[in-house]
């Protein structure tokens, strides 16, 4: 226990005088808050108040639409349907079943098929519409939350979330013999490789938890924007969201033998293109990828995290968050394994 | 025995990195693995410390045989290895400690032997120092403080002085001396001759991957025909005597390094009088004229056909 406690000191102490540890971690996340509050706010916001939707008049569940209070229900015959979207009157039109149609991808139409979902799912589980307060879980403090900049900040959180990848591709990197003359050094000490994971693992994931607390506080309290609404579920997908980022990051980080400097530009560029298909550059193309490609929506991890904090924050739903929760597991499980397989060598055949 | 290594074979590829390398070592002995730069010195270091695979071979530590999971073996070893292999962003005083704290959990014990190895490596002054603010000779200090803090059975020094400005490389030689006479092993890999005359009780001189012989510095310089070199600068013109040099009584060798001659000589007793003599009856002029003993450079040179340095 005293090995454990003495490798997380010092690792942790390693890490937060690391320069460029503090910069990925701590600095660049708030940058890019910055950059996204001074580009995006004033030009993406986007009115949820009268979102037209289309459906017929003996619809089933047309009165629960009428009952929404940011939804103007228009009744349109299935064969004007077509014509209505093409010229913008409605942006959304549902059929007998249940089916939603639209013609382009945006911040409403997500918020529709929200909405529908959540019906489908409740006539599935034969609970009575009336039962739902959609007003209520939906549209919370409407004036914070309708602006779309928000879905901007989902995914920069889900982003780092991840980073823990920086810090796992360190340990990989200290505990490797062929990765680092530390390592070496370490392998031909007592040390067991467990214990040094275990300790990596830990601090990796307090210092990436403080840098997300940092980031919160700055988004909340400096830009004004408030974010997490529901605590618990925001607070538990972005701890196993951080578990995968340093697993992630130890794969990363023994699977090859890049510089370390080349590992973290990989991990940036890999980050980032997670980041972009889960809409932090656009949320079109988070609401484009979930129509066209709804697998890598459903498998890409900061996906994940972004549209269950969305979900859980801003449509008050965590209907998705157990699969969400399970899939980051998953990939947890897989990348762990894989690790395994390079970690367990303890001699090579070159260092 | 500290250490047995039987007819170790490593090969990359084709390459064969280590040919049926062997070496015995005593407890207390400073044992010094000389040879020059890619011969295997490191690999046969890896090999025995269980980070490198190898092809074929014994190895025992202590008695026991040496195996990745030999924690009960690696506790008594201490390794100062090539490269600087510190912490970056932990103070001299840190990563002596963390190093340290891998063999020594009680922490009295632990502060008492960090503070020997800083003062024992010359770093007192510079404990609270990040290795960047730490020139490259005072990093190696740090270096091996990190490998010796917790007094191990067994230390090896894979080359630490290379790359060592002369102060900071006298400094560590003394150290090792001291080391050894507090009761450390050493193995020691060079490939600076001066050092493994200087440093150790016995010498292994490798090529190849191979151990090409082995003994005390006196054994190995027994063990060629050359017993005595004199260097002669001429001031004038000696082709026409250069044969009357060769004829001289016990003359084996006449080369021309630069402007000066290295007449190798075996055995024999007043190579210098006579040669002195020789100088005299052709009324040469010389500028230079002195004799060495040969080193262990001439040991290799006669063994392989190349310098060390080469």
């Amino acid at each position: 226990m005293g090995n454990i406690f003495r490798n997380i000191l010092y690792q942790g102490r390693n890490s937060y005088r690391d320069k460029s540890f503090i910069f990925w971690i701590l600095l660049y996340p708030i940058i890019m808050a910055i950059f996204f509050y001074t580009a995006f706010s004033g030009i993406m916001d986007i009115d949820f108040k009268n979102i037209e939707v289309g459906i017929e008049e003996e619809n089933s569940i047309r009165t629960v639409f009428e009952s929404i209070d940011i939804l103007n229900v228009n009744i349109t015959p299935e064969k004007d349907s077509i014509d209505k979207l093409n010229k913008g009157d409605i942006e959304g039109f549902i059929d007998k079943n249940l089916n939603l149609s639209v013609k382009k991808s945006g911040i409403n139409q997500t918020i529709i098929k929200e909405i529908l979902d959540q019906i489908r799912q409740m006539g599935e589980l034969n609970v009575p519409f009336e039962k739902f307060d959609f007003e209520t879980n939906y549209v919370i403090d409407r004036n914070q939350r309708a602006n779309s900049i928000i879905i901007l900040f989902y995914s920069l959180i889900g982003m780092v979330s991840i980073y823990g990848v920086f810090p796992g591709i360190e340990i990989a990197t200290t505990i490797q013999a062929n990765l680092s003359n530390v390592a070496k050094r370490m392998n031909i000490s007592p040390l067991r490789k467990g214990e040094f994971l275990f300790s990596g693992v830990i601090i990796s994931l307090l210092l990436n938890i403080a840098s997300n607390i940092l980031l919160l506080l700055f988004i909340t309290y400096v830009l004004k924007i408030k974010l997490l609404f529901d605590i618990g579920p925001s607070a538990l997908l972005i701890l196993v969201g951080n578990l995968f980022g340093i697993t992630f990051g130890i794969l990363l980080g023994v699977s090859n033998k890049l510089k370390l400097n080349a590992k973290i530009i990989l991990s940036i560029a890999i980050t980032l293109v997670l980041s972009f298909f889960s809409g932090m550059m656009n949320p079109e193309i988070k609401v484009m990828i979930d129509k066209s490609f709804p697998i890598i929506g459903k498998i890409n991890p900061i996906s994940i995290i972004t549209n269950n904090l969305y979900r859980i924050n801003l449509l008050g739903n965590t209907s998705g968050l157990d699969t969400g929760i399970y899939t980051l597991i998953g990939w947890i499980a897989v990348l762990n394994l894989i690790s395994y397989g390079f970690l367990r060598r303890k001699t090579y055949d070159s260092i | 025995m500290m250490v047995k290594v039987k007819n170790l074979v490593k090969r990359y590829k084709e390459l064969i990195a280590l040919d049926h390398f062997s070496m015995e070592v005593e407890e207390g002995e400073i044992l010094g693995l000389l040879g020059p730069n890619g011969c295997g010195k490191t690999t046969a270091i890896n090999c025995i410390l269980s980070l490198l695979n190898f092809d074929k071979g014994e190895i025992e530590i202590l008695g026991k045989t040496m195996t990745p999971n030999s924690y009960d073996i690696k506790k008594q070893i201490g390794i100062v290895p090539q490269e600087v292999s510190i912490f970056e962003n932990l103070t001299v005083e840190e990563n002596t400690d963390y190093f340290c704290g891998l063999y020594i959990e009680d922490k009295s014990t632990r502060k008492k032997y960090v503070k020997e190895a800083i003062d024992f490596v010359g770093l007192n002054d510079y404990k609270k120092f990040l290795p960047k603010k730490l020139s490259g000779g005072l990093k190696r200090r740090l270096n091996i403080a990190c490998g010796i803090a917790h007094k191990p059975r067994l230390i090896f020094l894979d080359e630490p002085t290379v790359a060592v400005d002369a102060q900071s490389r006298n400094f560590i030689l003394d150290g090792i001396k001291r080391l050894n006479k507090e009761g450390s092993t050493i193995i020691y890999t060079t490939h600076y001759l001066e050092e493994a005359e200087q440093l150790c009780n016995r010498i292994i001189i490798m090529d190849k991957g191979k151990n090409l012989v082995s003994g005390t510095n006196e054994e190995l310089k027994a063990m060629i025909t050359t017993t005595e070199k004199i260097v002669v600068g001429f001031g004038n013109n000696i082709e026409n005597i250069i044969e009357k040099l060769k004829s001289l009584p016990h003359v084996i060798d006449i080369e021309k390094k630069e402007d000066n001659y290295v007449i190798k000589f075996e055995n024999g007793l007043n190579n210098l009088t006579n040669l002195i003599d020789l100088i005299k009856e052709n009324n040469l002029i010389y500028t230079k004229l002195y004799s060495q003993l040969p080193t262990l450079n001439d040991v290799f040179l006669e063994l392989t056909g190349k310098e060390l340095r080469d």
